[in-house]
């Protein structure tokens, strides 16, 4: 779909405890003229040396030793908001994919994509759209549907709706089109379909986000009285 | 059963530990030593005093001998009564006639409930029961012919206590053996854990990079490399599917994510949709049908999406593939033909857990199966 120069100068940095993962995710990236500018080993390593190197985009791994792919995530979101961050993982675990993309990962794809899914999703992260699998999809159609299921809080604010149109599109997402099918079914733009799922995660990020501050003033109160 | 009444069955408990045995060891000095105060308030009294010493030192070392002797042995037990009862017995040659009468203790007095306590720990209710009827006669053969108030008091207290005890310790055996059990499945159920976490670190990730690698490298190596991939799609769904719920209830999202392969992808939440298990694996054998389909009609090449949605209280299972599609005046004629036979099935199958299915397709767009079961169907 999109040709080897959208991706021509991207910086990435590629984070994973398989060595020769990550030889062969850089190799693949750097043949579609990307940069890949660092790789670590783990969180920690990868907090480390993200101020020197400033990547766009880093593919990150969620199970790793040394602070894992949420709490890596967590971190980046909060110190590097020009960094964005792709997780690309063989993990099984369905809550901690949704943890990472609600601490503020853009993208998700599994390790068993191929060449050009992977190029391609580490291109659009890079212009800052949001990278859906249809499985992940699923995850923040149930977690908006899990929120809304839930009793309201008594202090603080409600947990964010989608709109009908926004549920539309994750439904045809997780039912595998792609925008531009989308698109062509829905009769809008593919400008707008990308628009709203970046607004999707928006809303998820935002409501963790407040979510987080509000439990920690709690804990912060609690421990004063 | 247990807890509503004492078990019948001969139950050897296995107590795992030593905590009654102490318990009943403490006892028995305390027992000794109210015995010996007893002896030291009355020895004017007595007949043969020094022979009643000499008995209770004999008592004390058999107390000590039993304290520091932990198993025991039937013999051990067997031994214990009969020393109780020469016990309870040897107070008619050391003591007053006159005394005896009148109601005095036994000598051993308290003490003989030790080897009571003892059958009813290691042999439970029954046998702490005959033992406590054995020292009881030894009891009233010692006042015989006139027992005494305290007599029968001290004969109901006997038996209270190798019931008590014995029935005790049958559910505290019980208890450990529950507690063993649950021990060995939540053991199992960490090494299942652990097991998972270490396929991911190792063999998926492994296969995920030979497929990658394949790709690559082109030709032959990306025909191994798809295999590889499948194996990768196969393993990660068993390794998620098959988690069992509560009693009676299955997880639809962990049995739907095992049906994820390399053609097939499966979006679920991340929380779990428990459905009564009836009907959870009647929604998969609807959704396996789907599959079926979808490989006999769109083509091998067809790739296929599954979608499993809870929402208030109505669950939907969409089933979509992206082959050829049919145009929607079709469906009837391919009806006709048989090519909905197997969506007929699925219709059945759901409709007989209360739900209803919908099929829809248009030419080049694949075909779109939508599957809508009731939350509280079956239940």
């Amino acid at each position: 779909m999109s040709g080897p120069p959208a991706g021509v100068g991207v910086r990435v940095m590629i984070v994973d405890d398989h060595p020769l993962w990550r030889e062969a995710v850089a190799r693949d990236l750097a043949e579609a003229g990307m940069e890949v500018v660092a790789t670590a080993g783990d969180g920690a390593e990868a907090l480390r040396r993200l101020p020197a190197v400033r990547p766009d985009v880093v593919v990150l791994d969620l199970q790793m030793p040394q602070l894992d792919g949420v709490e890596a995530t967590r971190r980046i979101a909060a110190e590097h908001p020009a960094t964005r961050v792709l997780v690309l993982t063989a993990s099984v675990a369905r809550a901690d994919v949704l943890e990472a993309v609600k601490a503020g990962a853009t993208g998700y794809l599994v390790k068993s994509a191929s060449r050009e899914e992977l190029r391609d999703a580490v291109t659009r992260t890079a212009c800052g759209e949001a990278v859906f699998t249809p499985g992940l999809a699923g995850l923040v159609l149930g977690e908006f549907r899990r929120m809304a299921g839930a009793p309201e809080p008594e202090r603080g604010p409600a947990a964010p709706r989608l709109t009908e149109r926004e549920t539309e599109i994750l439904r045809l997402v997780a039912k595998g089109l792609n925008s531009r099918q989308i698109a062509d079914r829905l009769v809008i733009s593919h400008r707008t379909v990308q628009n709203h799922t970046q607004n999707v995660l928006t809303k998820l990020q935002l409501h963790n986000r407040v979510e987080l501050t509000r439990y920690a003033i709690q804990q912060g109160l609690d421990q004063g009285e | 059963m247990t807890g509503t009444r004492p078990p019948r069955t001969r139950p050897v408990p296995d107590l795992g530990d030593d905590g009654p045995w102490r318990a009943i060891d403490v006892f028995r000095f305390v027992a000794l030593a109210y015995a010996v105060w007893l002896f030291l308030q009355g020895r004017d009294g007595f007949r043969h005093p020094w022979l009643a010493a000499a008995a209770l030192v004999a008592m004390l070392a058999w107390t000590v001998a039993l304290a520091l002797r932990h198993p025991r042995p039937r013999w051990v037990l067997s031994l214990d009564l009969v020393l109780a009862v020469v016990a309870v017995l040897v107070t008619r040659v050391v003591d007053d006639p006159d005394r005896i009468a009148r109601g005095a203790a036994t000598l051993p007095s308290m003490w003989a409930a030790g080897p009571v306590a003892s059958w009813g720990v290691a042999r439970g209710w029954a046998k702490g029961l005959l033992a406590a009827v054995v020292v009881s006669l030894a009891d009233l053969a010692e006042i015989w012919p006139a027992p005494t108030q305290g007599t029968w008091d001290g004969v109901v207290q006997l038996l209270m206590v190798g019931v008590i005890i014995g029935y005790t310790a049958d559910l505290y055996a019980a208890g450990r053996r529950r507690l063993a059990r649950a021990t060995a499945v939540e053991a199992a159920a960490r090494e299942r854990e652990r097991l998972a976490a270490d396929i991911h670190d190792s063999v998926l990730q492994v296969l995920a990079y030979v497929q990658h690698r394949g790709d690559e490298l082109g030709g032959e190596a990306a025909e191994i490399g798809r295999l590889a991939g499948e194996q990768e799609a196969r393993l990660r769904a068993m390794v998620q599917g098959g988690v069992p719920g509560g009693a009676g209830r299955s997880d639809l999202s962990a049995l739907l994510a095992g049906l994820g392969a390399s053609r097939v992808s499966v979006a679920v939440p991340a929380e779990p949709v428990e459905l009564d298990t009836g009907t959870a694996l009647t929604v998969l054998a609807a959704v396996r049908a789907a599959l079926d389909n979808v490989v006999r009609h769109a083509g091998e090449q067809a790739r296929a999406w599954v979608l499993l949605e809870d929402e208030e209280g109505m669950i939907t299972i969409t089933v979509r593939d992206d082959g050829v599609g049919l145009a929607p005046a079709r469906l009837g004629e391919a009806a006709a033909e048989g090519r909905l036979g197997v969506a007929a099935g699925i219709r059945g199958r759901i409709a007989g857990v209360g739900g209803s299915v919908t099929v829809t397709g248009a030419p080049g767009e694949g075909v779109e199966v939508e599957l809508r079961v009731p939350a509280g169907a079956g239940s």
